[in-house]
């Protein structure tokens, strides 16, 4: 193997050496296998989460999102589908968000590809029994079209991922959903996800019903819940969607907590200004913690 | 076996040891069981004997796709201009019951110009009436009994008791007595079986438009040699396809298995298609489905691909951009189809309608095209009539909802429990009153919808059914219909 005729040979200049054993490494890992490659990158439009995430999401790549508990579904859904609003709209953010972010960090998030505008909802039988199906005429008021959307019930696990990994790899494809219980999946499986979403251009998005700790091969891993609307406005009837969002694993950076607003005319999460004081810290990396 | 016939039980068929003791079809059990006390008597299965006759019946599709059964017994092939393909009429029969030897049948067949005379012959005739296809049907009827044309057993007592038994003795009898006395179906009858007078033959299953065949001299069983079949016939098909310029909708790979049984496994397209690579990963998907399901026992012996639906499928230039893209959706849709059914992947659908849970539906992506989704009349009547905002979830079917308190009796929940979890509500919306279908008799009372937000933050779409302010009927009851972020 080329790496061990390499270490063999003697080393002449450290510097130049270690770029050239990291051009290996990333060559052996291949597309997508680590950070940095994972395509463009999508933006939240937010320049608090998108400074902690880098710049975006990386929009070839695997993602996964629990729900906070199994009642929170809908939220999850929500931020599920709000990310793919973003992933597969033709408009693109307002620059203004892009400006208010630190410079150089936003070179990948500009372009995504205009192809790829629908998005495949794949769920467990049980969990539609369970949670529901996606209601069409909801679908507008997150900002999906619901022509764009064509769903998939699958009636094992098994088969959700199968059909994940065969839409990750279709190019008309832009976001691919696969919602199911956090149960029996295994690193294998989330693995050869991560590639097909790498081999292609959609981003892949596993939405667990309820929060699961398995290792995984995911580049970040959202845990999603409702939040109340502000008390200020009590009386003044419900508002936008808002939810919790904890990044609790992130790859690329810091972990961080929001309680966010899907605001869907403009196509943006709003971090919830007027709430209360912050919700818990990240647990695992408090020094971390970005702060909105 | 035995079989109830008015109040008699009737011995239907016998076996050959029965027959050797004298007894046949048609006599009672009573006098049978009086003869021979030893007598086992098995009770007719109808169902099983109809299920026999199809089984039979899918065999005999090997050779030909015009079959139609013939109830109780029969099973009629119709074998014009494929006899030659097995080497002439004659040995097509002979083909045909060395099959059903094997299959542990005993079977008596006979070809005629018509349905009336292959099944006189077929039921009635001796071995030479059988034999002898191209004979003149009066010669070849005239010794028959009369019930060999296919006659109600009415009109057969009623001949036998002026002394009529033989096609032969009625052949030359002037027409309108004939017709005036015992009805006009005798006559009709009696010209279908002379071949004076055509009679269709329905086909039990629908012949398809295009069709590819193979058979082999050793029986195949291992999926990649059936795929590659698959393959062959998918790109023999191709050349007809693209010289009428069509495209396959929906196809079926009917498997004949050596020991008579076929399998058929039908797979759809959302664009009419003549690939032979995507039609065999079509079928990839759908044998990966099955998987055990299709049981090669011990090898199939011809397979055979059917377009069943064919559509016109201009030639076009796949150029770049959404074009591309959508075929790519397109081939997607139909492997996820093939996989795991066709009614599992689904699009969304605005139907005509105010009643939530009837007001969008999932149909099958195959089947659907564009225009018909019907999203954008919902968007005008929704501007038109200010609907609010609707929860992105909607449960399968409303739930009840308990222990739910209300502090005026038209208002919104104050608290309520729903599986399980009390849920004390911190803002509402509404009520957003939607009329039941009053049209119909199990319409249902009207609903108060309200959107409300519980302490966590859970917002919820809960209705009432019913009102107060009617007493007659029995008192509200509330309902979980939605979820909402």
């Amino acid at each position: 193997m080329a790496t061990g005729r390499l270490s063999s040979s003697s080393v002449a200049q450290p510097a130049a050496r270690i770029d050239q054993l990291r051009r290996q490494l990333g060559a052996l890992e291949g597309p997508g296998g680590h950070a940095g490659e994972c395509g463009a990158l999508l933006a939240l439009g937010n320049p608090a989460i998108d400074g902690a995430l880098g710049g975006g999401l990386g929009s070839s790549a695997l993602h996964e999102i629990a729900a906070a508990r199994e009642a929170e579904v809908a939220a999850a859904s929500v931020f599920a589908l709000a990310l793919a609003a973003r992933k597969t709209s033709r408009r693109r953010a307002p620059p203004a968000i892009a400006n208010s972010c630190k410079a150089g960090e936003h070179d990948g998030a500009i372009s995504v590809p205009a192809s790829g505008l629908n998005v495949i909802w794949i769920a467990e039988d049980l969990s539609l029994v369970e949670n529901g199906a996606l209601y069409g005429p909801a679908l507008d008021g997150i900002g999906i079209a619901p022509e764009r959307l064509i769903t998939v019930a699958a009636a094992h696990t098994r088969e959700v991922l199968w059909a994940m990994e065969e839409a990750l790899r279709c190019r008309a494809v832009g976001m691919v959903i696969g919602e199911m219980r956090p149960r029996g999946i295994d690193q294998v499986a989330t693995r050869r996800l991560a590639l097909a979403a790498a081999a292609g251009s959609a981003l892949g998005l596993i939405l667990y019903t309820a929060p699961d700790d398995a290792p995984s091969a995911a580049v970040t891993r959202w845990v999603i819940g409702a939040a109340s609307s502000p008390n200020a406005e009590r009386g003044h009837g419900i508002g936008p969607p808002r939810l919790l969002a904890r990044l609790v694993r992130n790859r690329r950076g810091p972990l961080g907590t929001w309680i966010v607003e899907w605001n869907s005319v403009e196509q943006r999460f709003e971090l919830a200004t007027h709430s209360k004081p912050m919700a818990e810290e990240a647990f695992d990396r408090p020094h971390r913690t970005a702060v909105a | 076996m035995v079989g109830k016939r008015g109040n008699l039980d009737l011995l239907l068929a016998v076996d050959v040891a029965a027959e050797r003791l004298g007894l046949a079809a048609g006599l009672a059990l009573a006098q049978a069981r009086a003869m021979h006390p030893t007598l086992t008597a098995v009770p007719e299965d109808q169902d099983a004997d109809a299920r026999l006759l199809d089984a039979i019946a899918d065999t005999c599709q090997r050779y030909t796709p015009l079959v139609a059964v013939d109830p109780p017994d029969g099973i009629l092939l119709d074998i014009g201009g494929c006899a030659h393909l097995f080497g002439g009429e004659e040995q097509l029969r002979d083909d045909l019951l060395a099959r059903m030897t094997c299959l542990g049948l005993s079977a008596r067949a006979a070809i005629a110009a018509g349905i009336g005379a292959a099944s006189a012959a077929a039921r009635f005739g001796d071995a030479e009436t059988m034999a002898d296809a191209s004979g003149e049907a009066r010669k070849r009827l005239a010794p028959l009994p009369l019930p060999a044309l296919r006659l109600p057993d009415e009109t057969v007592a009623a001949l036998a008791r002026v002394g009529l038994k033989r096609v032969g003795d009625i052949l030359d009898l002037p027409r309108s007595p004939l017709a005036a006395r015992f009805g006009a179906d005798l006559l009709r009858q009696l010209d279908r079986a002379l071949g004076r007078e055509d009679e269709p033959l329905t086909p039990r299953l629908p012949v398809p438009p295009y069709v590819a065949e193979k058979s082999f001299h050793e029986p195949i069983a291992r999926e990649e040699d059936v795929l590659a079949c698959v393959e062959r016939l998918a790109a023999r098909l191709e050349t007809t396809l693209t010289a009428r310029g069509a495209g396959a909708r929906r196809l079926e790979l009917a498997l004949f298995r050596t020991d008579g049984a076929v399998k058929r496994i039908a797979v759809g397209t959302s664009r009419p298609l003549r690939d032979p690579q995507a039609i065999r990963a079509l079928f990839v998907e759908r044998l990966a489905a099955l998987g055990d399901e299709i049981d090669p026992g011990f090898g199939f012996d011809l397979a055979r691909l059917s377009v069943l639906n064919a559509e016109t499928c201009a030639d076009e230039q796949i150029s770049l951009g959404t074009r591309e893209d959508q075929v790519g959706l397109d081939r997607l849709i139909d492997r996820l189809s093939a996989r795991l059914g066709r009614r599992r992947v689904s699009r969304l659908v605005a139907r005509d309608s105010h009643i939530p849970e009837l007001a969008a539906a999932s149909v099958p992506a195959q089947a659907i095209t564009r225009a018909e989704f019907g999203w954008d009349a919902f968007r005008r009547f929704r501007a038109k009539a200010g609907l609010s905002q609707r929860p992105l979830r909607l449960l399968v079917k409303p739930e009840p909802i308990a222990d739910v308190f209300a502090l005026v009796p038209d208002g919104p929940p104050a608290r309520f429990r729903w599986r399980r979890a009390l849920h004390e509500v911190v803002r509402a919306e509404g009520p957003e009153r939607i009329e039941g279908a009053w049209w119909s008799e199990d319409g249902g009372p009207a609903r108060d919808y309200f959107h409300v937000e519980d302490t966590a933050g859970l917002r919820f779409w809960l209705f009432r059914a019913g009102l107060y302010c009617d007493t007659t009927l029995s008192p509200p009851r509330w309902f979980m219909h939605g979820l909402y972020a």
